[in-house]
């Protein structure tokens, strides 16, 4: 999902679960990547990201986006 | 209107209107991103009032066809979704229920 809505040019397969999304070292990804991550968790998996707040905990990495998915029951 | 979610607006195009003298002589055709902004000015309608709003993503955008003088373009915006004062659209035009554009538009309010 993050490589087809983001329209990545890295391959899937080469980011690792605990790469930081944001940071320039790792994906960095934006503030309009980030609106983009939220809708599609939404469409994908039924999990609503509420606000900011909680986006700025949830989309630090692959696997705190895994941990938010099954937190709300929709692993 | 739904308030804050969906609107629709018009835009009557006349011969009269300057950006079409040269675009192109002899053959008026509404400039796409004349088309766009018109779009992006819809999509802005569904923030909230005195609030403003910059261009931040035009996406996956297509002309249909061409829109020229005597066409009445309809836009229709619709809110996807919003994060953090960034706002996300899926923006249709449409003239005679034919389409004629659409993209997805994302507004920074910036006040």
């Amino acid at each position: 999902m993050l490589a087809t809505r983001l329209k990545l040019a890295k391959a899937v397969d080469g980011i690792s679960d605990d790469a930081p999304l944001f940071a320039p070292t790792g994906l960095g990804l934006d503030s309009i990547d980030a609106l983009e991550l939220v809708l599609g968790l939404e469409k994908e998996f039924g999990v609503v990201v509420e606000d900011r707040a909680v986006a700025i905990r949830v989309l630090t990495s692959i696997r705190t986006i895994a941990d938010f998915i099954q937190s709300q029951g929709k692993g | 209107m739904a308030p804050g979610k969906r609107v629709v607006a018009l835009k009557n195009v006349t011969g009269g209107d300057p950006h079409l003298q040269g675009h192109f002589p002899g053959n008026p055709l509404m400039p796409g991103v004349l088309l766009v902004e018109a779009m992006a000015q819809t999509a802005g309608l569904l923030l909230s009032e005195g609030s403003s709003a910059l261009l931040a993503q035009i996406r996956d955008a297509r002309f249909r066809r061409p829109v020229v003088p005597g066409d009445q373009v309809r836009i229709e915006a619709e809110r996807l979704g919003s994060l953090g004062g960034l706002h996300r659209f899926a923006v249709k035009a449409s003239v005679d229920d034919a389409p004629v554009a659409e993209a997805e538009i994302v507004l920074a309010e910036t006040s």
